[in-house]
C-alpha cells in the first residue's frame, strides 16, 4: 500500500485541522472564486432558456446584486426538467470574460479606435446611405444568426426587406438547418417537427442518423438513456460515419461510408416494401409519390443556380426506383452489411415498435441534405410511424433560436415572417403589417449565405452587417471569404460580445448586450418559444442587437416603422410579429403568457399547446374527422420522394486520400467565443485536435499528441493528433472539432452545398496528411 | 482499476466481517461451557494479518483530504457540477460501469489512495454531460467571474438545534450520499449517520424572510 502510517497521520491531522477551523469559525469559506461583497448572500432565481444549443433547456439564473452568480436547471421546463449539461450549468460565466467588448470601435487609419456608440451608429447609417446611393440597395447586406433573439431577426427583416427593399438578409442557420427546412417543405409543405421531446418517453427504438447526441444534445440523450433504463426493450441504434460517445452508449453502432446514408435509407424502404411492412391504410390515405431532378451538382462555382422540377410518380414506379437499392447492392456502396440493413428495416417495419429517428448536422450539412431528410421521412411515412407519441422523425437544431428567429421569422433571402417574397399575397401581408408600400418588398431573392460571401468577395456587396455570429471561423473554404472581407471598399460592421476573428476584419464593432442582459425570446427544436427578461445589466455601452438595428433604422428615416420606447419594445415587437402567424397552423402565444411560462409550444390554439402536429387527436388545425392531415400540402398528403444516392462533391483520391469530417465537442459551443471564456470548459478542452485511426497514425508515423498537417486543395492546418481519444474515425477519415480559432479547419473545408437548401457540407472533403 | 478496487473493497468487507465474527465467537466462548472445540481460538492470527494488510484509511473511515476547501475549489459557484479531479478514460460514454462503479456506492480506491465520494444522483448516467476533467489550469482569457460565498456552516438557530439545509435539493436530494461515510467532506460529515430520516430534523431553507400577516 502506498500510504504508510506517517503520511496518513499527517493528512488526517491536516483534515481535522480544517474540520476544526470550520467548527470554530462557522461560516469560514474556502471558495476558489472571487467572492462577491454583497452582504445579503441571498440569491434570487429567474428563468431563461440556456444561451447555447437548440435543445432549449430551461435554466434558472441565480442573481445577487446586479450579477449572475449561479445556475440551476429549471424544474418547470419540460425540456430538461431541472438537469442541464456542463455548458448550461456554467452558462452565466460566459458573461464575464475579461475581454468583453464594452465600447464601440471604428477603424481609423487602419487602427480600431474607441468611440461613443451613438457615433458608431451614425457612421453605420451614413455608410449604408452612401453605399445604397452609389451601388444600389442590393449592395448592402445583413448576416445574422440562429442566436439572434426573435426580436433581433424580426427588426432586421423589417428594416432590410420592408424598408430598404433588399432581400440581402441571411443568417448562419443557413449553415446548420437549411436542409432540414427544405426537407420539411418538400415532404410536408410546412416547416418544423411534427413531434416533440415527449416522444423520447414513448419510443421503443431510437435511430440516431449521423448525430452524436451524447455530446451535442446531451440533455435529450440522457432522457433517452433514462427511458431505456426505465422501460425494457428500448433500443438505441447509432448510424454514423465515425465512432463516438453516442456509439458507445448505443445498443448497436453501425458505420457507413460518407454520403451513403442516401443508399442506406433507400435500402431500408426497399426491405419494408419487400417484406410488406408498409402501413397501406396510412400510405393510401395520406401520401403521394414523387421524383425530382438528379445529378443536381454541388454549387462550388459562383452564380450556381438550381431549381427542382417535381413530377408525380406511381407507387409501382417508386418500387421500381428502389430496385437499385437492395441490401446486397447497398452493402457494396455503403459498407453497411446487408444483414444490418435488414435488421434496421425490421425495427422500422415492426408494427409493434414505436420508432423515433434523430438527426442534426450529419444529415443537414450534406451535399444532398434535402434528399436525405426526404428519405428518412419516407421510412416513417411508409410505415405510418409519424405524428403519434413515440413515432417521430425528429430533426434537431444546433442553435438556441435557429427555429425561432431564422425559420419562423424567416431571416433568409427568400423568406418573410409568413411565406416567401416570391408570392404576392405574402408580400401584401408583410407590407400591411410593416406599414410599408407593397412595392418596397422585392419579389426576387438575392443571395444565400455562401453566395452572399462570394458577392462580398466579388464586390457585388459592399456593406455587410454581421450580428451574433463568427463567419471568419465558420465559412467553409474560409481563405477566399476572409480575403474577400478584407478587400478595400468593403465595409464590415460586426456586433458581438467578445473579440473574434470576425471582429478582426471589422470596420465598426458594436458592443452587444448578451443573453439575459436584454429581454428577448428564443425558439427551440420542438416549436417552443422561450421568453427571458433582462436579468442583469450589460457592461459599458453594450446595447441589444434589436436596439442597434432600431437606432440605425431611425437614422435612415424609418421612425414610423420603429416607433417603440426602450422600456416596451420587446413586447410591442412580439405582438406585431405574432400577427404574421395568426392561424391554427402556427399561432404563437401572447406576450403575457410567454413571460409567465418556461416556454410555450406553437401552434398555441385556444390557450393550448400542440404537441403532435398533423394528428387530429392533438392538432386542432387538422380537418375535422380526419385522422391525419398533412395540411402543409394542398391535398393534405405528405410526399414520398424517389431520391437516388449520389456521391459527395469531393471524395478521397490518390493525391488527397483521406476524408475530413468536422464537428463539435460537448464542452465547446460553435466557435468557442463564449465557451472558451468559461473556465471549466476551457480547462477541460483547451485546444482542438485531429482524431485519427490508430493504424493510419501508425502508417503516418505519429503518436498521440504529435503534430499532423492536414492539407486540402484549399488550405492546410497543423495540429495535434488524437489517437483512441474521445471519438474514433474509421480508417481513411480524420475528424477535427472546429471551435478553435488557432486551427481554422474551415480553411481546409470545401464550399460545396446542397443545391436545394444551399447548406454547405462540412462533413466531407478530401485531404492528405503529413507528419509535421 | 475497477477490478483492483473491487477486490480491495471485498477484502475490506471480509476483514471487517472477520473482526466482528471473531469477537462474537470470543465473547460467546467466554460464557460457553467446557467442551468447545479445541483450538477454536487459534485463528486469531488471521485478524492481525488482515489488520496489517488493510490500509489504515479503509479501517478508520476518513482520509481527511476531502475538505470544504477542495470541495469548493472544484466548483464555480455553490451548487455547480464539480470537475473531475483524477484521470479518466476519454472514451467514456454511457457505459455505466465506469464512473458509477466507484461513485455509485463509494469505497476506497487504492490507486487514487482515496475514498470515492458518492453521487447523490446515480440515476443520471451520462456523467460527462455535466462533469468534465481538467486538462490545463491556464485560461483562454482571464475572467471577471465572481459568485456568492458558500453557505455558512453551523447555522443552528439555537445552540445545538438541527441546522436547516442551506442548499437547493435539486440533484442533491440524497443527504446520505454526501453527508455520511468515509468519502464525505470532513466538515459536513454528520456524526449520526445511522439515522435515515434526515428531513425529520433538517429542513430546506428557501427564504430568509419572516412570517408576516397580510390582513
Amino acid at each position: 500500500m502506498k500510504l504508510n502510517r506517517r503520511s496518513f497521520i499527517k493528512s488526517a491531522a491536516a483534515g481535522s485541522a480544517i474540520a476544526a477551523a470550520g467548527s470554530i469559525f462557522p461560516g469560514i469559506s474556502f471558495a476558489n472564486w472571487k467572492e462577491q461583497q454583497d452582504p445579503s448572500g441571498q440569491i434570487t432565481w429567474k428563468k431563461a432558456p440556456c444561451r447555447f444549443c437548440g435543445t432549449g433547456c430551461g435554466v434558472l439564473v441565480g442573481v445577487s446584486g446586479d450579477r449572475a452568480v449561479a445556475v440551476k436547471g429549471d424544474p418547470n421546463c419540460s425540456v430538461n426538467k431541472g438537469l442541464c449539461c456542463v455548458k448550461g450549468f456554467h452558462v452565466v460565466q460566459a458573461l464575464y470574460g475579461k475581454d468583453r467588448l464594452r465600447t464601440a470601435q471604428v477603424r481609423r487609419g487602419g487602427k480600431m479606435v474607441e468611440v461613443p456608440i451613438s457615433e458608431a451608429l451614425d457612421i453605420i447609417a451614413a455608410k449604408m446611405k452612401e453605399t445604397i446611393k452609389q451601388t444600389g440597395k442590393d449592395s448592402v447586406a445583413m448576416y445574422g444568426s440562429g442566436q439572434w433573439t426573435i426580436p433581433d431577426g424580426y427588426v432586421a427583416s423589417k428594416l432590410f426587406k420592408g424598408c430598404i427593399g433588399t432581400n440581402n438578409v441571411e443568417a448562419n442557420a443557413r449553415l446548420c438547418m437549411a436542409s432540414a427546412v427544405t426537407g420539411f417543405m418538400t415532404s410536408f409543405g410546412i416547416d418544423e417537427p411534427m413531434g416533440c421531446y415527449e416522444d423520447i418517453e414513448h419510443a421503443d427504438v431510437f435511430v440516431t442518423w449521423g448525430n452524436n447526441m451524447a455530446e451535442m444534445h446531451p440533455v435529450l440523450f440522457s432522457r433517452m438513456l433514462a427511458s431505456r433504463k426505465r422501460r425494457k426493450n428500448v433500443q438505441i441504434i447509432d448510424l454514423a460515419t465515425r465512432s463516438t460517445r453516442s456509439s458507445q452508449a448505443s445498443d448497436r453502432s453501425i458505420l457507413f461510408k460518407p454520403n451513403t446514408d442516401l443508399a442506406v435509407a433507400n435500402a431500408i424502404c426497399y426491405e419494408i416494401i419487400r417484406n410488406d411492412w408498409v402501413d397501406w391504410d396510412f400510405v393510401k390515405k395520406h401520401t403521394t409519390f414523387h421524383k425530382g431532378k438528379t445529378n443536381i451538382g454541388y454549387g462550388t462555382e459562383d452564380h450556381f443556380k438550381f431549381k427542382d422540377a417535381p413530377e408525380d410518380i406511381s407507387f409501382e414506379e417508386y418500387k421500381e426506383f428502389l430496385s437499385d437499392y437492395t441490401p446486397e447492392k447497398v452493402e457494396k456502396i455503403s459498407g453497411v452489411s446487408a444483414l444490418e440493413i435488414k435488421y434496421l428495416a425490421s425495427l422500422y417495419g415492426d408494427p409493434s415498435k414505436k420508432c423515433t429517428s434523430f438527426w442534426c448536422m450529419g444529415m443537414n450539412q450534406h451535399v444532398r441534405g434535402t434528399w436525405i431528410n426526404n428519405l428518412v421521412y419516407n421510412i416513417h411515412l411508409l410505415t405510418g410511424k409519424i405524428s403519434t407519441p413515440g413515432n417521430s422523425p425528429f430533426s434537431l437544431t444546433g442553435q438556441p433560436s435557429a427555429c425561432g428567429t431564422v425559420r419562423e421569422v424567416g431571416t433568409l433571402t427568400h423568406k418573410l415572417p409568413h411565406g416567401v417574397v416570391m408570392k404576392e399575397e405574402h408580400r401584401k401581408m408583410a407590407a400591411e403589417i410593416w406599414d410599408v408600400p407593397l412595392a418596397n418588398i422585392d419579389p426576387k431573392p438575392t443571395y444565400h449565405t455562401v453566395e452572399m460571401f462570394r458577392a462580398l468577395d466579388r464586390g457585388d456587396i459592399r456593406f455587410i452587417w454581421i450580428q451574433v455570429t463568427n463567419p471568419m471561423i465558420t465559412m467553409p473554404n474560409l481563405n477566399r471569404y476572409r480575403n474577400g472581407a478584407l478587400k478595400d471598399d468593403r465595409f464590415i460592421v460586426v456586433s458581438d460580445v467578445y473579440p473574434t476573428p470576425t471582429t478582426d476584419v471589422a470596420d465598426v464593432i458594436l458592443p452587444a448586450a448578451m443573453w439575459v442582459e436584454q429581454e428577448g425570446m428564443f425558439g427551440n427544436s420542438e416549436r417552443r418559444t422561450q421568453h427571458f427578461d433582462r436579468i442583469v445589466p450589460g457592461p459599458g455601452e453594450t446595447m441589444s442587437d434589436t436596439w442597434q438595428i432600431i437606432e440605425v433604422a431611425r437614422r435612415l428615416g424609418y421612425e414610423k416603422q420603429f416607433p417603440w420606447g426602450e422600456d416596451e419594445y420587446i413586447g410591442k415587437i412580439w405582438e406585431e410579429y405574432r400577427r404574421f402567424h395568426d392561424s391554427p397552423k402556427h399561432n404563437m402565444a401572447p406576450y403575457t403568457v410567454l413571460k409567465k411560462r418556461s416556454g410555450v409550444q406553437w401552434p398555441f390554439v385556444d390557450g393550448k399547446e400542440t404537441r403532435w402536429r398533423f394528428n387530429s387527436k392533438y392538432d386542432p388545425a387538422c380537418k375535422p374527422g380526419s385522422d391525419f392531415d398533412f395540411y402543409g400540402k394542398k391535398d393534405g398528403k405528405a410526399w414520398i420522394w424517389a431520391r437516388p444516392y449520389e456521391p459527395a462533391a469531393e471524395s478521397p483520391d490518390e493525391e488527397y486520400d483521406f476524408w475530413l469530417n468536422t464537428g463539435r465537442v460537448i464542452e465547446h459551443w460553435h466557435t468557442g467565443t463564449m465557451t472558451r471564456r468559461v473556465p471549466v470548459l476551457h480547462r477541460a478542452v483547451p485546444e482542438s485536435y485531429v482524431e485519427i485511426h490508430p493504424e493510419d497514425a501508425m502508417n503516418l508515423g505519429v503518436t498521440n499528441g504529435e503534430m499532423v498537417k492536414i492539407i486540402s486543395r484549399r488550405g492546410e492546418v497543423t495540429m495535434k493528433a488524437s489517437i483512441n481519444g474521445r471519438g474514433n474515425p474509421p480508417r481513411g477519415m480524420v475528424f477535427v472539432p472546429f471551435f478553435d480559432e488557432t486551427y481554422k479547419i474551415n480553411e481546409v473545408t470545401l464550399d460545396a452545398f446542397c443545391p436545394i437548401s444551399k447548406q454547405p457540407d462540412y462533413k466531407k472533403c478530401a485531404v492528405r496528411l503529413e507528419k509535421a | 482499476m475497477m477490478n483492483k478496487r473491487a477486490k480491495i473493497s471485498t477484502a475490506v468487507v471480509m476483514g471487517f466481517a472477520a473482526v466482528c465474527l471473531s469477537w462474537t465467537v470470543v465473547s460467546m466462548s467466554a460464557q460457553a461451557a467446557p467442551g468447545v472445540q479445541e483450538g477454536f481460538d487459534w485463528s486469531g492470527e488471521k485478524i492481525y494479518n488482515r489488520y496489517n494488510e488493510t490500509p489504515l484509511q479503509a479501517m478508520t473511515g476518513t482520509d481527511g483530504t476531502r475538505t470544504l476547501n477542495t470541495f469548493y475549489e472544484r466548483r464555480q459557484y455553490p451548487g455547480s457540477p464539480p470537475t473531475i479531479p483524477h484521470k479518466v478514460a476519454k472514451t467514456f460514454s454511457g457505459d455505466t460501469t465506469k464512473c458509477i462503479s466507484c461513485h455509485g456506492r463509494g469505497g476506497y480506491d487504492a490507486e487514487l489512495d482515496a475514498y470515492a465520494p458518492v453521487t447523490p444522483h446515480p440515476e443520471n448516467e451520462n456523467c460527462f454531460q455535466c462533469h468534465v476533467p481538467v486538462t490545463t489550469e491556464k485560461l483562454f482569457v482571464e475572467t471577471d467571474w465572481e459568485s456568492v460565498s458558500p453557505p455558512k456552516l453551523g447555522r443552528s438557530m439555537m445552540g445545538g438545534s438541527p441546522p436547516p439545509v442551506p442548499h437547493s435539493l435539486q440533484l442533491r436530494e440524497d443527504c446520505i450520499a454526501c453527508h455520511t461515510g468515509p468519502g464525505a467532506v470532513a466538515e459536513i460529515r454528520v456524526e449520526h449517520g445511522s439515522r435515515g430520516n434526515c428531513r425529520q430534523c433538517h429542513v430546506p431553507q428557501v427564504t430568509t424572510t419572516t412570517f408576516e400577516r397580510n390582513n
